[in-house]
């Protein structure tokens, strides 16, 4: 079958694993101007913005010969459960004839899910089915772990744009590796890669650490969201994600009574906030403010599709937390509307802001006037 | 010699130059309408400033900030390119030690700044439209025919209040003629109009915010009585207004000049004056390599490249090696 899939952060892992079942992988291309303004004419205007950006990927694919579309569903009161229904509807209105196959939580329909994953694993033997989905695990565990390495050092690198260039290497390097043996290589050599890039050394104390949050796929996918890593690092913070897709996997992997993940910790942590579930990842942004702020990270870059009801929720709740653990949070949200000189100008006075209450922690001053906040903190 | 700091604020209607001195007493200061060519008029700005110079002085650093601070720095030479947020918020804590909220309304921006022991720990900044901004009050004040100094004081007479719709433009202006022809004065209306322009701000900027005083207006916008009066009204305390809040953007990105050079010990980038007899020209040119078509900025001087950005990459932007002139 010719399948392609939904763009979103590395993917060089759905397109492997989609390979090793013996499909031919039309692998969109990377979302830019031309998918935003395709996927805006044939969405509905009031439609999230992540709907939009994967229904121009779908028409990319499609013209690229795509005939099987393979996707996750949502969870919850959220639009994004519609999302493949949605899309599937244009898509025909247009006159395309494709196939979805719709992966939901397993727990939730089993029958459904063991039956497209019958159906997408064609005739590949059941073994090689298995070894496959371990060794796309494994290889999404050393990916993230590599990737979260990225993320700390190009806020530091000497040469600018050159860990995003070795990264791209390594991900390159991981597409050709078929073994867990190769997968082994690929992570030393990507490691080594990665120590050797040159350095700015900076004091411990001054090293500040942003964490991103929000709905995952403006999380996920740089193309949309600014490159909001890379435009952090390059202000000389440490970034950190909320959705990594190792985290992602083993969470909805692992059925209730086991799943002792992080994903589910952070969940916890919003509850005070967020005691029921209300869709897309409302809850889990703002459990991870929260663990973010008992990590004592700097501050919280807070991303939201405009108009994304989840997290507009959320929103409103940010500045409370922003109190309870005296954490800075700066929620932007994305659309195809988006300026990013404005933008910009918020991100650097928001590391501005970030430095500055550092500073004023190292002096020692917070002492003298946060009595308050301090009780806060320590209640965490 | 004396010693001293050039601070530059390139806004969307205004450009404002200033030198201060290392007591930050504003020496010089120059508010000119950037009529949409931000590049001529710091190069007159720049000419002016050289005139008027003194010979036993020396410029030590220079700051830039602003819509247009990336095109000018690579222009003039800045040591600091900043944000206008910081940058302001730096000017304020300096004049007024103790501020804690900050209201900036400029030409086609409007921010609020949390402040608290002198540094910044909250901000918010117009997103989606300028109905808050001083280019709304500019405009209405044409409709009316009443030159937009006079604006304010005209706000000031207005014997009876008058609500007007401020969320949009449009449609305030629908509104205020319905209410001309219910026979309210042109000073009710423009009393009206401030007010409106107030609460929009508030509610926009100041939302999930706490606004504790003492506030300090500024920005361009801060030369109106009727929006000062508006904004004591609508939060009930006094609203301080600092002697440079035209162009605290300005002294602001100097002072920032000032610390950084003597943090660093480092010598100025500032190109001198000549920089204003300087060829500049910046070109734009679409990337054809991916469909992302960027519009990438190109500056050129003496038919070198010196900068380049707008491309989302960073292949362009990173292509261009540091030269000196």
């Amino acid at each position: 079958m010719k399948v392609t899939f939904p763009y979103m952060g590395t993917t060089v892992v759905y397109k492997k694993l989609l390979e090793m079942l013996g499909h031919d992988v039309i692998l969109p291309p990377k979302p830019t101007r031309t998918t935003i303004n395709l996927g805006v004419k044939y969405s509905p205007e009031f439609a999230c913005f992540p709907l939009k950006v994967i229904m121009g990927s779908y028409f990319e694919a499609i013209q690229k010969g795509a005939e099987v579309i393979v996707t996750s569903g949502g969870n919850g009161p959220c639009r994004a459960g519609f999302y493949e229904r949605v899309h599937q509807r244009i898509l025909e209105s247009e006159g395309y004839d494709v196939d979805f196959i719709v992966f939901d939580s397993m727990f939730r329909d089993p029958k459904t899910f063991f039956r497209n994953i019958k159906k997408l694993r064609d005739r590949t033997p059941w073994i090689q089915v298995m070894k496959s989905l371990l060794l796309i695990y494994d290889m999404i565990g050393k990916l993230d772990n590599l990737e979260k390495k990225v993320q700390c050092i190009r806020a530091y690198e000497k040469n600018r744009g050159e860990t995003s260039r070795i990264w791209e290497k390594i991900q390159y390097d991981f597409d050709q590796a078929f073994s867990f043996a190769s997968m082994k290589k690929a992570f030393k050599l990507g490691k080594e890669k990665l120590n050797s890039v040159p350095i700015h050394h900076i004091e411990e104390e001054e090293q500040i650490r942003i964490g991103i949050v929000g709905e995952i796929y403006v999380v996920m996918e740089d193309s949309i969201n600014m490159k909001m890593e890379q435009v952090l690092n390059s202000l000389g913070a440490e970034v950190e994600r909320s959705q990594y897709l190792s985290q992602w996997v083993t969470y909805n992997m692992l059925p209730k009574w086991m799943n002792w993940t992080h994903e589910n910790a952070v969940l916890k942590k919003g509850e005070p906030y967020i005691p029921i579930l209300i869709g897309g990842h409302a809850k889990q942004s703002v459990g991870q403010i929260v663990d973010y702020g008992q990590r004592k990270f700097d501050g919280v870059v807070h991303l939201m599709p405009f108009g994304c009801l989840p997290e507009l929720v959320s929103q409103s709740i940010i500045p409370k937390i922003s109190e309870d653990y005296n954490i800075p949070v700066l929620t932007i949200s994305l659309d195809e509307q988006t300026g990013i000189a404005n933008n910009q100008t918020r991100i650097e006075a928001f590391v501005d802001l970030v430095r500055g209450k550092r500073k004023q922690r190292l002096n020692g001053k917070t002492k003298l006037s946060r009595n308050k906040r301090e009780h806060c903190c320590s209640s965490s | 010699m004396q010693e001293l700091f050039m601070g530059v604020d390139v806004g969307s209607v205004s450009t404002n130059i200033v030198v201060i001195d290392n007591n930050t007493n504003v020496i010089s200061s120059q508010y000119m309408r950037t009529n949409g060519q931000p590049l001529e008029t710091v190069k007159k700005g720049l000419k002016q400033l050289e005139k008027e110079f003194s010979e036993n002085a020396k410029i030590r650093g220079v700051g830039i900030t602003g819509s247009g601070r990336q095109m000018i720095g690579v222009m003039i030479g800045a040591d600091v390119i900043k944000n206008e947020i910081t940058a302001h918020a730096t000017a304020t804590v300096h004049f007024v030690p103790d501020v804690r909220t900050i209201f900036e309304i400029g030409g086609q921006d409007s921010k609020i700044i949390v402040v608290e022991d002198q540094m910044v720990v909250d901000f918010a900044m117009n997103t989606v439209c300028a109905a808050g901004t001083g280019s709304f009050l500019d405009h209405q004040a044409e409709r009316l025919g009443i030159p937009i100094d006079q604006f304010g004081g005209k706000a000031l007479s207005a014997d009876r209040d008058v609500r007007i719709a401020g969320r949009c433009t449009v449609f305030a202006e629908s509104d205020m003629i319905a209410k001309q022809q219910f026979g309210f004065s042109k000073a009710e209306i423009i009393k009206g109009l401030c007010e409106a322009l107030v609460r929009n701000y508030i509610n926009n900027l100041g939302r999930g915010k706490k606004l504790e005083p003492p506030y300090v207006f500024q920005g361009g916008v801060a030369a109106n009585e009727g929006i000062k009066a508006a904004f004591e009204k609508e939060i009930n305390y006094e609203v301080v207004i600092p002697e440079h809040f035209s162009i605290m953007g300005a002294i602001g990105s100097a002072i920032l000049a000032r610390e950084e050079i003597l943090a660093t010990g480092t010598n100025t980038k500032f190109r001198g004056f000549v920089a204003a007899n300087l060829e500049f020209a910046p070109k734009t040119f679409e990337c054809d390599d991916c469909p992302n078509h960027c519009e990438v900025i190109e500056v050129h001087v003496n038919n070198q490249v010196v900068a380049r950005w707008g491309d989302r990459c960073g292949k362009w932007t990173n292509s261009v090696k540091q030269i000196d002139l």
